[in-house]
């Protein structure tokens, strides 16, 4: 990678401006995944809803990194390093938005739970699980601005971690459904938020492989760590 | 539908040209150092870097052209198909039949459309009959694609065509002698862009013919129409080799430098 500067300057601004605005959309994210597990702990409807509604603001902070790269490709023609920044922040952006999605959904279904009786010690090891992969999303992410390949291989590593973290909690859930039926509503709907904070760390190793493409010019060859997952076969 | 992927994917591995620690002096200038490049049959090979980075005068020494600069030395290796270029016994008026140049401006000799062509099969021998020249001319100007442009006018002028059309009159007039090796100078630098796309589809329809080579300021030009490209920087071939991998991942910093448009 190469960090002179352009001749033409305008170059520059564009593409550290799409970049900043990746960046936005990653502190968002990274607040709304963080605020709806605390709404589902302490059942705070109010903040689960504010976080619903929230997904608006990162839904367009990507269509206007979707738009800045359209515009940065047609004018100025990227190459090398430049381009793969460009495509980069195109990924990140996409996968930014999937895990706000997700962030949604676990709020909503946190304002659903909120009227039912507390699974217990549930909400704690969501909690976990979400600040978890908060930080993986975030070293991602510092992972890109440092341009550290050494970070991102570190996250692909770690992702397992969140793996066996929602194995765990199938299994978990899966128990209290059948120790009593009544359950059944509440564990599904929090069986859905686990997986889906699983997904968010997929995306985190996503990003995290993104990065050392930009920074290297190649994906990662080696498979990607993959802990045991939940198969038919080991119920 | 037709698939346009099989259309001139001309695959070779062939080396047309081969140069081996190549110097070149003008005067007590060290204008190139250590130049080692294969040059593929069938195949277009861009070189680009910043002016006087050495790339025209690398395109020069392949048909020998700095012969012509009495300060320029040359040395080193270059062959053509195994024999060396610069060898005694090499005839440089022949040699540049056998590679030929078309150059920045479009440059025809102040003659009929006709004659510009018939020029080189004219005074190299190649054809017989006046038959035989006129199917040489026609052919010539077919695979540059302006016969249908100017085939009812072949008497008239060279000059009075417009500049895209000069350009590949040149070009008509550099495939006349059959050559293996077409050089290019910079040779859309002043055309207009839809005379560039007409010279640059053209360029792509001639390699299943030749081995081109052209040195080119337009790095978009170059990642369009060449398949091998080669950046040259201050004297020293740099980095050389298949265009999708310079454009996207080159190795060498200081060819990342230059075509994403870096200080170098």
């Amino acid at each position: 990678m190469n960090t002179d500067l352009h001749i033409a300057s305008a170059f520059d601004r564009d593409l550290e401006g799409v970049q900043a605005l990746v960046l936005r959309m990653a502190g968002l994210v990274e607040a709304a995944l963080s605020d709806a597990a605390t709404a589902l702990e302490t059942r705070d409807e109010a903040l689960a809803e504010r976080v619903r509604q929230g997904d608006t603001a990162i839904d367009l902070l990507e269509e206007q990194v979707n738009t800045e790269c359209v515009r940065l490709i047609a004018i100025r023609a990227p190459t090398a390093g430049d381009l793969r920044i460009v495509l980069t922040v195109m990924k990140i952006a996409a996968s930014l938005e999937r895990c706000g999605d997700y962030a949604k959904n676990l709020a909503k279904r946190s304002i659903v739970l909120a009227q039912m009786h507390t699974i217990e010690g549930a909400a704690g090891s969501i909690r976990r699980m979400a600040r978890q992969v908060s930080l993986l999303l975030k070293d991602a992410l510092d992972a890109f601005i440092g341009r550290d390949v050494e970070l991102a291989n570190a996250v692909r590593q770690q992702d397992r971690d969140i793996d066996q973290m929602y194995s765990a909690l199938f299994r978990e859930f899966l128990t209290h459904m059948m120790e009593d039926p009544r359950n059944i509503t509440a564990c599904m709907h929090l069986h859905f938020i686990a997986k889906n904070i699983e997904r968010v760390g997929d995306h985190a190793t996503t990003i995290a492989e993104q990065v050392i493409y930009l920074a290297t010019g190649d994906l990662p060859r080696d498979p990607r760590p993959k802990s045991e997952s939940v198969t038919i076969g080991n119920l | 539908m037709k698939d346009l992927r099989l259309e001139r994917d001309v695959q070779t591995e062939t080396n047309k040209i081969e140069a081996r620690k190549v110097q070149v002096y003008y005067g007590t200038n060290h204008a190139l150092k250590d130049v080692d490049v294969d040059i593929l049959d069938k195949t277009v090979t861009a070189f680009i870097g910043p002016s006087g980075c050495g790339k025209s005068t690398f395109l020069r020494c392949l048909n020998r052209m700095n012969d012509t600069v009495a300060s320029a030395r040359v040395e080193g290796m270059i062959t053509l198909e195994g024999e060396n270029i610069y060898d005694q016994r090499v005839d440089p008026v022949q040699l540049r039949a056998k590679i030929g140049m078309v150059f920045q401006k479009p440059n025809p000799f102040p003659k009929s459309i006709y004659d510009n062509v018939a020029y080189g099969p004219k005074i190299h021998g190649l054809t017989r009959t006046k038959a035989e020249l006129d199917e040489v001319v026609e052919a010539c100007l077919r695979k540059a694609a302006l016969w249908n442009e100017v085939k009812d006018r072949l008497q008239s002028p060279g000059t009075g065509l417009s500049g895209g059309q000069q350009q590949r009159l040149c070009i008509a007039r550099a495939i006349a002698t059959s050559p293996e090796v077409l050089l290019m100078d910079e040779p859309c630098s002043a055309l207009d862009p839809i005379a560039t796309a007409q010279v640059e589809e053209l360029i792509d329809d001639l390699r299943s013919q030749f081995s081109v080579v052209i040195v080119t300021h337009s790095m978009q030009q170059a990642a369009r129409v060449s398949q091998r490209t080669a950046f040259f920087h201050l004297g020293y071939l740099v980095e050389y080799g298949e265009t999708g991998t310079i454009f996207t991942n080159p190795k060498d910093p200081r060819t990342e430098s230059y075509i994403t448009g870096r200080i170098g």
